[in-house]
């Protein structure tokens, strides 16, 4: 196949970007995902995953089964933020503000 | 790998990376970086990435992160872009009573000259208008800024590299000896090497790496947890203490902190909370659709500073451990190459010292 065929799609990654990283010593999908974007679009590696899964095993030479999926993350499917606020606070969501603290010993820092 | 290295750096997140790249300017020295994973896959891959220093306290704190911040420019000449921002920064607080402590912040941070300025509401909003008119004002600096994580780490990789220093990943540090004044050290898949000098640059996992030394390293891991959208017209110009647009236009949005162990889920509660905030500080975000959320594990030393430069009782060990690596790996790579090759640092180093911790009995 042509190296410059695309394999992800939302982000516009061919396969000479995928077998780049691989050179560098990516073995898994979220490997090759952090050095070039693929599967970090809005389909989150819905179309992606498994032809970057067979390129991993074709240039590693391991069998397919060895390739684990990509790592899947809440929401899985677009959702408006509006519907995930929610009503309860669980106190470990933090002003950046409230962390300035003028007290030596006295702030956690960031 | 070789059979022996002048030094070898445990970790290759950003600051293992940064240091690596800093010492190979020299090409005087070998060095070897091995990691337990794949650069980017821990917590150095999952962050929002703020170069950000006007509200870090107390001002020596916050002096050490604008030397850092100043140093960005210059490293993207040096090891090519790394999409760094000076956005400014802007810190938001919601209610009026908080405007006096945002003062006394503006005026400590003068001293080691950082410029701070206290927005009223009227003065955020023109900043920055699609914040919300419930804010009360905020603390600004054109300071704050964002850089590219990803291509960061991977830059400063590759500059060591180029500079013949050698990486080897997915390749666990199992123990480390000390023999006829030299470190050996077992790692999972490779023969044991020695070397000269060690650094610990493990993040969260540093407290592990200490105990092989013998040293205990008073370090917690926090988890932090944040949203991503889809990619947005542009419509955030700054980073805000809480969330930033990314160039390609996605916006990520978190600021949380947990106590969980290397946990790295993300749960619904601290996303709920997450998005709540979002909306609260940028109202117009209710109507952006999330596309993801991830988690990451911060280290942060017990007091809540970094611990930087040898290691009491260890001749030879190193160790450099934040928090905040992002913010502080260009001047901690810097610093830590004086240390190593001159002996001495141009910025004392003393208050971060592992020393601190140490009982009086303990300090050598």
């Amino acid at each position: 196949m042509d190296k410059s065929t695309i394999v992800c799609r939302c982000e516009e990654i061919n396969i000479d970007e995928i077998e780049t990283a691989i050179k560098m010593g990516a073995s898994t999908f979220d490997d090759i995902k952090r050095l070039t974007r693929c599967g970090m679009g809005p389909c989150q590696s819905k179309v992606c995953m498994n032809l970057v899964r067979e390129l991993l095993s074709e240039n590693l030479g391991k069998p397919l089964k060895e390739i684990p999926p990509s790592r899947m993350r809440m929401p899985l499917k677009i959702t408006r933020l509006g519907s995930l606020v929610g009503k309860e606070s669980s106190n470990n969501v933090l002003s950046v503000f409230s962390e300035s603290s003028l007290e030596e010993g006295e702030q956690q820092n960031e | 790998m070789n059979k022996h290295y002048d030094i070898v750096i445990i970790g290759s997140g950003v600051i293992g990376s940064s240091i690596a790249y800093h010492l190979s300017e020299r090409k005087e020295k070998d060095i070897l970086v091995v990691d337990k994973g794949f650069p980017l896959s821990g917590t150095s891959g999952s962050t929002q990435a703020w170069v950000w220093v006007h509200n870090k306290t107390p001002s020596w704190y916050g002096e050490l992160s604008m030397y850092s911040a100043e140093l960005y420019p210059f490293l993207g000449k040096k090891i090519g872009d790394v999409e760094y921002k000076r956005t400014g920064g802007i810190a938001p607080f919601f209610n009026e009573s908080e405007r006096e402590k945002a003062l006394k912040l503006a005026e400590a941070q003068a001293e080691v000259g950082i410029k701070v300025e206290v927005l009223n509401r009227e003065q955020v909003l023109e900043k920055e208008p699609a914040l919300s008119p419930s804010i009360a004002g905020a603390t600004y600096s054109d300071i704050d800024g964002n850089v590219n994580p990803f291509r960061l780490v991977e830059l400063y990789i590759k500059a060591a590299q180029k500079n013949h220093v050698q990486f080897a990943f997915y390749n666990p540090v199992l123990d480390i000896k000390k023999e006829k004044g030299l470190f050996k050290i077992f790692t999972k898949k490779e023969e044991p090497v020695t070397a000269e000098k060690v650094i610990i640059a493990g993040g969260p996992w540093t407290k592990e790496i200490g105990e092989m030394l013998g040293v205990h390293i008073p370090v917690k891991q926090v988890r932090g947890q944040i949203i991503v959208t889809e990619p947005l017209a542009p419509f955030l110009t700054h980073t805000i203490g809480g969330m930033r647009q990314a160039e390609n236009g996605e916006v990520l949005i978190g600021y949380s902190k947990e106590e969980v162990g290397y946990d790295r889920r993300t749960t619904l509660d601290v996303i709920q909370e997450t998005a709540s905030m979002a909306e609260n500080y940028v109202p117009a975000l209710a109507r952006a659709n999330v596309v993801r959320s991830f988690a990451g594990i911060r280290v942060i030393p017990e007091d809540g500073f970094p611990i930087v430069g040898t290691i009491p009782g260890v001749h030879n060990a190193f160790i450099a451990t934040m928090h905040s690596g992002i913010t502080l790996s260009p001047l901690i790579g810097t610093l830590m190459s004086e240390l190593l090759m001159e002996g001495e640092t141009s910025i004392d180093l003393g208050r971060l010292s592992l020393r601190r911790f140490m009982k009086a009995s303990e300090k050598v």
